[in-house]
């Protein structure tokens, strides 16, 4: 039995290595999207093109606008149109937001009124938009105290934690490490399995004195040991070069890394019992990844999603590999504290795992 | 002695039957050739015996385990070539090779001892770090016998192992068989070519399922009724219809002559006297005994 299952593992690593796009796959596409989404998935806003039609032209307007630019967050630019022409800037993308002065800014601050000022934003990116609004709402809100001497009876004291800059990059590569790992071990498992059905080898297999468990733990223990490696290339990258904090604990992290992979294992097999051709196998395999990402809080918060699809989220497993990692690397969580999400795993995977290997078992029959 | 015996087997494809009533026995040291056209039901007929598909109705043994409940025992005893080359392309000769080893157990210093005789005898030794896939068809025809044979099986079961295969090495593979027979091994072999039935000890000749006739090779010829002529003359239509319309004849193309049946069982002088009318001369007409494609193609036309 160890020697069949060795056989196979053997020359299942010689055929991961003797294919150039399977060695691409696993080394150069977990680095490429790491840069790629790392650099590129930039949910932190700053920088915002900001135009200022300033018609009060006091030291007062100008003040305000100074305490706007101090930060790192607006950018301001003189503005080229007309006011009533300011809406052509953001159809050209010059700019996303637009500040109005009145004339009669600094009269009413003197005089202690309420003295408007407009902001425009571009809401194309609801996203970005309503964060500028809450930059420039807070910024506005420091000048009046500081300028007006108005003072607001709570003063709100921010302080984040665990991601203190905000820094999306901490937040994204942890998710698709996690990705990475569901989606190495579910297709390839998938594929290395029909591919045997397409060229006839599992024929070939089926008369040999293999048996089934061989069969199967001879198909999937190279795929978790690529998805270790995978796992593991992936976190140095984003350690090493993006400098993302590490908190919590690494054992903690592969152990259940290691319990994660039963599902996607099983994901990977239950796929070849339903597919004929590496294509299919793929495309179903693709399929699965579309639902996990999306439901899986990657891009998202779980918690922005409607109640009805808050409850299917319940049903994906990389939802709650996506919480452990963050928690273990972002928070340092442990044990006592993502118990849940380690228990739905433990029960994902017997469940996934053990459907597929009746079902293959059956399938070879 | 029975090592192989197939009773009834039955086995249909929703509404197909691939093996109809099919019955069949092997002797040990016996190389049996099952000879059909494509669809006869020679692919079903192996694969039933080897456990890879289930059958419908019918009684399968080997060395005396029966196929549907102990393949476990004659798992070991056995070697199977399907018909499609199925090794991995992308492992070389030798890692093809070890790998089969590996899964019917052998360790490593037993491969060493092992691959050295197939070696031998298949000729693959200077390819032994080639691809699979990189191999000219008979050359992957003898790595898929050789991986067969790692665990010396008792026996093989071989599903067309010469079809697309050059002359030269069908015969260079024949002469292997033939070597494997004499260690004792039984061989169950199908094949579209005539000339290679005439190796075997026995022949079945299959169609539609059925068994049509079986018996040596040479004592199936006689089974013909009739009179077979080889007439010289260039095997174009217009001749095949001349000699089509003469009645009571029947004319196939035969390499670079043509072959003209006859019920009768004697020489026909009035045959030979209607082919001089229409300009084919007595000494180009030759009575011949009828060879075993004769034979089974009389036996599907009834």
């Amino acid at each position: 039995m160890r020697r069949m299952i060795l056989a196979l593992m053997k020359k299942e690593f010689l055929q991961v290595m003797r294919d150039p796009n399977m060695l691409r796959m696993i080394f150069l596409m977990p680095i490429i999207q790491l840069v790629v989404l790392g650099y590129a998935i930039n949910t932190d806003v700053k920088d915002i093109h900001t135009i200022v039609y300033d018609y009060d032209r006091s030291e007062l307007s100008r003040e305000f606008v100074r305490s706007l630019s101090a930060g790192e967050y607006f950018r301001i630019e003189a503005p080229e149109y007309p006011v009533l022409d300011a809406a052509r800037g953001f159809t050209e993308n010059r700019y996303t937001a637009a500040l109005i002065i009145p004339e009669d800014f600094s009269e009413n601050i003197d005089r202690r009124l309420p003295a408007d000022v407009a902001l425009i934003v571009d809401g194309t990116n609801a996203n970005s938009a309503a964060i500028t609004v809450g930059y420039a709402g807070i910024i506005a809100g420091q000048f009046s105290r500081k300028v007006a001497g108005m003072s607001s009876p709570i003063t709100m004291r921010q302080k984040m934690m665990y991601n203190p800059e905000s820094e999306s990059v901490n937040f994204m590569v942890p998710g698709l490490v996690a990705l990475l790992l569901t989606m190495i071990t579910s297709m390839l498992t998938s594929m290395a399995i029909v591919r045997e059905r397409e060229v006839g080898t599992l024929e070939q297999l089926m008369v040999t004195p293999i048996s089934t468990p061989a069969l199967i733990l001879g198909k999937t223990i190279p795929f978790a040991i690529l998805g270790f490696l995978e796992l593991s290339v992936a976190l140095a990258f984003g350690v090493l070069w993006f400098g993302i904090p590490f908190v919590g604990s690494w054992p903690l992290l592969y152990l259940l890394s290691f319990i994660y992979l039963f599902t996607t294992l099983g994901v990977g097999m239950f796929i070849s019992t339903i597919t004929k051709t590496q294509q299919q196998a793929m495309f179903f395999a693709w399929f699965f990844m579309i639902f996990a990402i999306m439901t899986s809080g990657f891009f998202t918060p779980i918690s922005n999603m409607p109640q009805s699809v808050q409850y299917m989220t319940y049903l994906n497993p990389l939802r709650y590999f996506m919480t452990i990692i963050r928690g273990i690397m972002m928070k340092g969580s442990g044990i006592e504290i993502l118990y849940p999400q380690i228990l739905a795993l433990i029960g994902f995977g017997i469940a996934i795992f053990g459907m597929s290997w009746m079902r293959f078992s059956k399938r070879v029959k | 002695m029975t090592i192989v015996a197939v009773e009834n087997l039955c086995k249909s494809y929703k509404s197909l039957t691939a093996v109809d009533d099919f019955s069949f026995a092997a002797d040990k040291g016996e190389i049996v050739a099952i000879v059909g056209p494509d669809g006869a039901g020679k692919t079903s007929l192996f694969r039933t015996i080897c456990g890879l598909i289930q059958f419908d109705a019918g009684d399968v043994t080997i060395s005396g385990y029966d196929v549907s409940t102990r393949f476990d025992r004659i798992k070991p005893l056995l070697g199977y070539m399907p018909q499609t080359f199925s090794l991995y392309p992308d492992l070389s000769v030798e890692e093809n090779l070890r790998f089969y080893a590996g899964l019917f157990g052998l360790t490593g210093s037993q491969f060493d001892h092992k691959k050295g005789p197939l070696y031998e005898f298949s000729g693959l030794g200077p390819f032994y770090d080639r691809r699979a896939g990189d191999l000219s068809g008979g050359m992957k025809q003898k790595l898929a016998l050789s991986c067969a044979l790692i665990h010396d099986p008792k026996v093989l079961i071989l599903d067309e192992p010469t079809t697309g295969v050059d002359p030269l090495s069908r015969r260079q593979f024949w002469q292997i068989l033939k070597q494997l027979q004499k260690q004792g091994a039984t061989l169950i072999v199908s094949t579209p070519y005539m000339d290679e039935v005439a190796l075997a000890d026995r022949a079945i000749f299959m169609h539609q399922g059925k068994k049509l006739a079986e018996g040596p090779p040479d004592r199936l010829t006689e089974r013909y009724r009739g009179k077979v002529y080889r007439v010289k003359v260039e095997p174009s239509t217009e001749r095949v219809g001349q000699i089509m319309d003469i009645g009571n004849v029947d004319v196939r193309r035969f390499g670079a002559a043509l072959h003209v049946y006859t019920s009768a069982s004697t020489v026909d002088d009035r045959l030979i006297g209607q082919l001089a009318e229409i300009g084919i001369e007595p000494d180009r007409i030759e009575p011949i005994k009828a060879g075993l494609e004769d034979v089974f193609i009389q036996l599907m036309g009834n």
